[in-house]
């Protein structure tokens, strides 16, 4: 198949705009030399796809009132099970200070207030400080909608839909040249030549049958991070929310999240016999953390005491119908169009996969082991460790997108010229994505894209989800080569490839089924249970002071896992940073 | 669900456990298109989105749609419904089938690329140009603005301030449609939104904007946009105080 490539360049190369692709590009603008050329490219429309859209609850940052930069730094690395790169966690808490009045003073977000006028903040589980700055339950909307009328209202060039699909290395193999995209509208190939590269495409884990990312996440940073050869760490760590709607399998609904504040306001969750069941398992009851909590509904699901679709009710009714759609607004619209009374009736949930904590190994300037190369927000790994904080994802992808603005917006002044691409990756990456295409020319279509993801996701939830053994992970390791057997049978129909989703379909599911392998491989290497991670076969934390990170590459075409100890660059296991004598939370009790 | 509504008559009649849908959806491209027939399985959980996701997996895999976050927060999978704009994310079947029927259609106002996918970048252009982008008073290294949040301004800033862009008023408005030029009601709320922000420094550059030729005072306060918007603002009412503060400043009263 002879796939024409258009060629096409520039200085700074932008994927992705959440909250870390567009906070590049304004930064990369300030910083870098007059005349650069800045592209941004993106899987769907700029501001609208990815994630940090969907934040709900907030911004943490410690603005003071005795909050520190310090104890927002000791919350961040016990949150993490002390498994996060300290370093990179240092950079996130400090940074966020000067983010978020970038944000309020620079950008136009306004963010809630308190009767004075000052910044409303509030505490999420596991901060010992009121430190979440907000815009209501919908901050995300808040934070997205004004960067992007940022980067609309500046010279940044747009390539909207389209797709990643190649990190493209030098011809010399010293850095990178490029990213290889699929312009998704006509279908054809586009070859983008850059100086400099942010990789913040989010990560994502949608390969669970319950999932909270936004459709357009399927893990293809991660999957062209891993082709190219770059290590990555913390892959076994998938968040689960513990509340997804469940609303059956043939709709799109299903997975989506039900605030965390539900069960903080008294919200009740009762099993398929209609018993509160969360005390059996935590004294805190709905109140226990995320990861306590989604455990405790997947094992009341294993035992079958479901509710009829499968998994349990979340009750709201007792605290006053009038009341809840007072607080929670937003969420009981939300469920009422699409049928569910959340104020006065059940509403059925099930944990839901919400975000990946692993990612590329990069230091605390987004630069990665490839030149030219930088990865901020998701895509990126070390900042959380075992487990993100609510509230941190955000700040995460904002300060580590502004800091990869500014660094390749210095970088690229001693980079003079674009680097040659290696035309056999080329070549390689569009027979590789036109794979299935080549399979529908025979007339006959073969295989069932769609039953093979939901055969995938069947996979990763039961062998690879809330609670894991060996022996499941060992299983999923065949059925996963099973599905990419098959996914290698499996064409595409629907003749043109220009916005052909069901290619797209196709191309989403060998990411996802990529790096579904990586994350079995790190689940398998990690034996004991930390944070989002939980062995049933290894209950136990392990010794702190021993703690270790799982790091996987690709060499020659197989998966090479290694440990490696984490580094207490700042703190140790036992210690803290805070003064002598300070309390251990600020929180005020209930 | 209470059980009633999971079994039994639906609103238009069908049997909800068995029945099925005629969708007629819209098909072709900038150069034209036309209606195509699908039936689709009606489910108790079923949105529209849900419903053009069933004929792209199941029944014509080279269908194009658009969706992102699938919760009503990003705004991209806004289509006409029955000829209204909706969110199909958060539009129930049930409540839009009328005799087992749906028309599914791209959203009005803006050019097709494909199927049921628009292209909406001349409305976030005229955004731009509506100068609906905050116009900084303050750095990085100034302190937080003072704002309470019972201070009248603020309550009128705040009023539009959780538009989502998702086209939908833009896709309802008449003016819209009879004037390619007309900036919209989105973008005109967000620019009052702004005026009304005491952070904002650009308030004259946005009365400049919004006061020229397509700009607030082409609204012919027919008020679709608020009829429509699915999260319950007041685009029309933002469009009236701009109205409001561009004669004000006009007759010499200076900013409001």
């Amino acid at each position: 198949m002879n796939a024409q490539i258009d060629r096409h360049d520039t200085d700074i190369l932008i994927l992705g705009s959440g909250g870390a692709g567009l906070f590049a590009a304004l930064h990369a603008q300030q910083s870098a030399p007059a005349g650069t050329k800045i592209t941004l490219a993106v899987k769907g429309l700029i501001g609208k796809c990815g994630c940090t859209r969907m934040v709900q609850g907030g911004y943490n940052v410690a603005l003071g009132g005795g909050d520190t930069v310090e104890r927002h730094f000791m919350d961040t690395i016990n949150g993490g099970k002390w498994l996060p790169d300290q370093d990179m966690a240092w950079r996130l808490c400090e940074t966020a200070v000067e983010r978020i009045h970038e944000l309020e003073n620079e950008v136009g977000c306004f963010f809630d207030r308190n009767h004075d006028g000052s910044l409303h903040q509030k505490a999420f589980a596991g901060q010992t400080a009121d430190r979440t700055v907000h815009k209501g339950d919908l901050t995300g909307i808040e934070i997205i909608n004004r960067l992007m009328e940022q980067v609309l209202s500046r010279p940044v060039e747009r390539l909207q839909e389209h797709r990643a699909i190649a990190l493209v290395p030098s011809r010399d193999g010293e850095g990178l040249a490029g990213v290889l995209m699929i312009d998704m509208r006509t279908g054809s190939f586009r070859m983008v030549r850059a100086k400099a590269v942010l990789m913040a495409t989010g990560g994502g884990p949608t390969m669970y049958r319950y999932h909270t990312p936004s459709g357009d996440k399927t893990m293809d940073g991660l999957s062209m991070a891993l082709r190219a050869g770059l290590p990555l760490r913390d892959m076994e760590m998938v968040q689960f929310h513990p509340t997804g709607l469940l609303a059956g399998d043939d709709t799109r609904m299903t997975g989506t999240v039900l605030e965390e504040g539900l069960r903080g306001a008294g919200g009740i969750l009762l099993n398929g016999d209609g018993e509160r069941f969360m005390f059996g398992y935590d004294e805190r009851g709905e109140r226990a953390t995320r990861d306590i909590v989604s455990r405790a509904i997947y094992d009341e699901m294993r035992k079958g005491n479901t509710t009829p679709q499968g998994g349990v009710h979340i009750a709201m009714s007792h605290l006053g119908p009038e009341n809840v759609a007072q607080k929670f607004a937003g969420m009981v619209k939300r469920c009422a169009d699409c049928g569910f009374d959340l104020a006065g009736g059940l509403v059925e949930v099930v944990p839901t996969a919400h975000y990946f904590m692993g990612g590329v190994v990069v230091d605390t300037d987004t630069r990665t082991a490839l030149p030219g190369l930088y990865v901020a927000g998701e895509d990126a790994g070390g900042a959380h460790g075992a487990n993100r904080l609510g509230g941190n994802g955000v700040a995460n992808s904002t300060v580590y997108g502004g800091i990869a603005g500014d660094v390749m917006g210095r970088d690229i002044a001693l980079q003079t010229s674009l680097r040659d691409p290696d035309e056999t990756v080329i070549e390689a990456e569009v027979a590789r994505a036109m794979h299935p295409a080549g399979r529908s020319q025979s007339g006959q279509v073969q295989g069932d894209i769609h039953a093979l993801r939901r055969e995938l996701q069947n996979v990763m939830w039961d062998d690879v989800g809330v609670i894991r053994t060996k022996t499941g992970m060992t299983g999923a390791l065949a059925k996963l080569d099973a599905i990419e057997d098959e996914l290698m049978q499996t064409g595409i129909a629907g003749g043109s490839l220009a916005f052909n989703l069901t290619w797209h379909d196709w191309l989403n599911m060998r990411s996802l089924v990529e790096i579904s392998r990586v994350i079995t491989h790190a689940g398998i290497a990690r034996e004991n249970s930390r944070g989002a991670h939980y062995r049933e076969d290894h209950p136990d934390v392990g010794e702190l002071a021993k703690s270790y990170f799982t790091k996987v590459r690709m060499q020659d075409a197989s998966l090479e896992v290694t440990r490696e100890p984490v580094r207490f660059t700042i703190v140790s296991p036992g210690q803290t940073i805070l003064p002598d004598g300070e309390p251990e939370t600020l929180v005020a009790a209930e | 669900m209470p059980d009633e509504q999971r079994s039994g008559a639906t609103r238009d009649g069908t049997d909800n456990a068995n029945g099925t849908l005629a969708v007629y959806v819209w098909r072709g491209d900038g150069t034209g298109g036309g209606e195509q027939r699908f039936d689709v399985p009606r489910q108790d959980s079923q949105t529209v989105l849900d419903v053009v996701t069933w004929i792209q997996q199941q029944a014509d895999a080279s269908l194009t749609y658009r969706f992102a976050c699938r919760v009503g927060m990003c705004g991209s999978c806004a289509m006409m419904v029955n000829d209204e704009p909706r969110w199909t994310c958060r539009t129930h079947v049930e409540r839009v089938a009328r005799n087992g029927e749906l028309h599914i259609a791209p959203l009005r106002n803006l050019p097709v690329i494909k199927d049921l996918v628009t292209d909406m970048d001349p409305f976030f252009d005229k955004w731009v140009k509506a100068e609906a982008i905050h116009h900084p008073s303050a750095g990085r290294d100034d302190e937080f603005a003072a704002v309470t949040p019972d201070d009248p301004e603020r309550i009128e800033a705040s009023a539009g301030i959780e538009c989502i862009n998702c086209a939908i008023c833009y896709a309802a408005c008449d003016t819209v449609a009879g004037n390619p030029d007309y900036l919209g009601p989105a973008a005109l709320q967000r620019a009052w939104t702004l005026y009304n922000d005491s952070r904002d420094d650009g308030g004259d550059a946005i009365l400049d904007a919004v006061s020229r030729s397509g700009g607030c005072h082409s609204c012919h306060s027919m008020g679709s946009c608020s009829h429509y918007c699915p999260n319950d603002l007041d685009p029309m009412g933002a469009i009236a105080g701009l109205k409001r503060a561009t004669a004000k400043r006009f007759f010499g009263g200076g900013r409001g």
